[in-house]
């Protein structure tokens, strides 16, 4: 089923083609990851698809509705979430408390409620708590759960991104390079939770550096170079692409 | 969640440890002029509680403060003043009235940032100001309300000693808190910390942060429009000076102070500054016989600076801070051990 279809996105900033008429398809189930070199438009195509800014042309279906100039708020509430490449975690909370702002949308205390906090809003307050302990669980940051968020490690601190993201229990999880600066121990960890998230009917689009976990882990790979999609397919099918190489290491490349 | 339910209970527990003790206090205050004190500490604090609520919590600021304070204080003395209409009525409606202008003057000005929203709440603090300066038939202009605003009573009850107002400006302030309480800690408080926190990550997360920015705010407002009645109808008398940009600023400095994203900060800060104020009313023309009222202004800026240089999180939460800090460290060193 297809879950995310782009279609001629474009974005110009001044004049700057960061997206140029880029399309690709995303079905469910799947773990695709975008790979370019840096400055190729990665993010900027993350950032179009949550709506943090509008594309300048294309239009971007989600479940066969068009998500095109909705808020962030609005698509997040359609079922995608994400992680931030600079980590965006809630500096002025606990771990938990991150997680549960995760909970935002599944959970419908207004004012009134938050000022009065009858049974039924306590009871909300548990399930939130409760799922929210779940999703550190999956991660592997129960222990930590009462600390404030600054207080983990940068490692730490990515693994809360994913548990936070994953608390809405989006059906496409965006996840903005979520190797970057993580040691072994730690990418073999992340490894294991995006299959344990695909296990249970996420799908996946990353944007990735890490050459090693993106052949391992993607089902299919769009390659982006200043903007444009250089190619699309299994990672095996981009590892023997000319272009492709040539994007990377130059005309003369000589395999990595 | 032990450990949720244990914060929780001690919370509460510090909340009722703290109304015995304000309840108890003035029975220990035998001079008029200090319960008089505690009153306005009372009613200023109730301002500053919605106003941590929106600057703390929210990471939003407000330079316009006085001026819903100002609304709550003129609608509850015209309406019983001229209308002769029952208090709490007239209370009930300045707050909803005051609560209604700041959403609706929120929603463009709250499309700015940082400064510039700084700047926008300024300007509308200003703009209300003059309106009680120049609509001289409904607010009688400079000199104020000629009419005598009645004295708050329920049934015979009649509030018209500092005693008495004491205990009923106290029950509203520790309602204002037990309230901005249950909001910090509930899904709403949560989301409003989340916009302080990062914006874009709380707008990928669906928190309508525009929306929670406009609520808090006319919520904020709300609280100080009901300090401006109960003031309203302590002094018995109002005029245009008490609302301006001054107080505005003593707000911020106030909520500052005290610590921005802790419930005992407004208490604090507003204590604090307050009996600074007083204070130096009785020393400084002692020791400059010609100064003005101007001094106060060079005074609170002194202590913004200096709280923004050694405690930027305000005296509440950096002693928190410490305390935490210690804890852990003990916690990490017994485990160690």
């Amino acid at each position: 089923m297809r879950l995310l279809e782009i279609n001629n996105l474009t974005r110009s900033f001044g004049g700057v083609l960061a997206v140029n008429d880029v399309s690709f398809s995303v079905d469910k189930g799947q773990i695709i990851a975008i790979i370019g070199p840096n400055g190729a438009g990665k993010t900027t195509l993350f950032n179009l698809m949550t709506g943090i800014y509008p594309p300048t042309h294309g239009t971007i279906m989600f479940k066969g509705t068009e998500i095109t100039g909705l808020t962030a708020y609005q698509i997040a509430r359609l079922g995608i979430a994400r992680t931030f490449q600079n980590l965006q975690i809630f500096n002025n909370m606990t771990v938990l408390e991150n997680v549960m702002v995760g909970r935002h949308i599944k959970s419908k205390t207004g004012f009134l409620g938050a000022i009065f906090p009858v049974w039924p809003v306590q009871r909300e307050e548990r399930e939130i708590v409760e799922h929210s302990l779940d999703k550190l669980a999956m991660v592997g940051l129960t222990d930590q759960a009462m600390q404030p968020a600054n207080s983990l490690p940068y490692g730490r601190q990515k693994m809360l991104e994913i548990a936070r993201a994953i608390a809405l229990e989006p059906e496409l999880l965006l996840l903005d390079e979520p190797a970057a600066g993580l040691n072994s121990t730690e990418t073999r960890e992340l490894i294991d939770t995006i299959y344990n998230l695909r296990d249970q009917g996420v799908t996946i689009l990353l944007v990735e550096h890490d050459m090693e976990t993106v052949m391992e882990i993607a089902d299919r790979l769009v390659v982006l170079n200043f903007g444009n999609k250089l190619a699309e397919g299994t990672p095996y099918e981009i590892q023997n692409n000319q272009e492709v190489i040539t994007a990377y290491l130059g005309e003369e490349g000589s395999g990595c | 969640m032990k450990e949720l339910t244990r914060r929780k209970r001690l919370r509460h527990f510090l909340i009722a440890l703290f109304t015995v003790f304000i309840f108890v206090l003035p029975f220990f205050v035998s001079n008029n002029y200090y319960l008089s004190v505690l009153v306005v500490i009372g009613i200023h604090t109730t301002v500053v509680v919605g106003l941590c609520l929106l600057m703390g919590y929210a990471g939003q600021i407000s330079l316009g403060h006085a001026a819903f304070y100002g609304l709550g204080a003129y609608t509850s003395g015209i309406l019983t003043s001229t209308y002769n209409i029952s208090p709490w009525l007239a209370i009930l409606a300045g707050a909803m009235g005051t609560g209604i202008v700041a959403y609706i003057m929120g929603i463009p000005i709250f499309r700015l940032k940082e400064h510039y929203l700084a700047l926008a709440t300024l300007g509308l603090g200003l703009i209300i100001h003059v309106v009680f300066m120049e609509e001289v038939e409904l607010t009688g202009g400079p000199s104020g309300l000629s009419k005598g605003i009645p004295y708050l009573a329920i049934g015979n009850i009649v509030f018209n000693t500092d005693f008495k107002y004491y205990f009923l400006v106290w029950t509203v302030a520790l309602l204002a808190i037990i309230l901005a309480n249950n909001v910090v800690h509930s899904r709403i408080g949560r989301a409003l910390r989340s916009i302080h926190g990062s914006e874009i990550a709380a707008q990928s997360l669906g928190v309508d942060t525009g929306k929670f920015k406009l609520q808090v705010f006319a919520l904020s407002a709300v609280y100080a429009s009901i300090a401006g009645s109960l003031y309203a109808h302590y002094i018995t008398f109002i005029s245009p000076s008490p609302f301006g940009l001054m107080t505005s600023i003593q707000f911020v400095v106030m909520a500052v102070v005290g610590g921005l994203s802790n419930i005992w900060g407004p208490i604090l800060g507003v204590t604090g500054v307050t009996v600074l104020t007083e204070g130096l009313k009785s020393i400084v023309p002692q020791l400059i016989p010609q100064a003005g009222g101007e001094y106060e202004i060079v005074v609170f800026g002194l202590i913004l600076v200096i709280i923004m240089i050694f405690l930027p999180e305000g005296l509440t939460s950096g002693v928190v801070r410490l305390y935490e800090e210690w804890r852990y460290r003990k916690e990490r060193a017994d485990e160690t051990s």
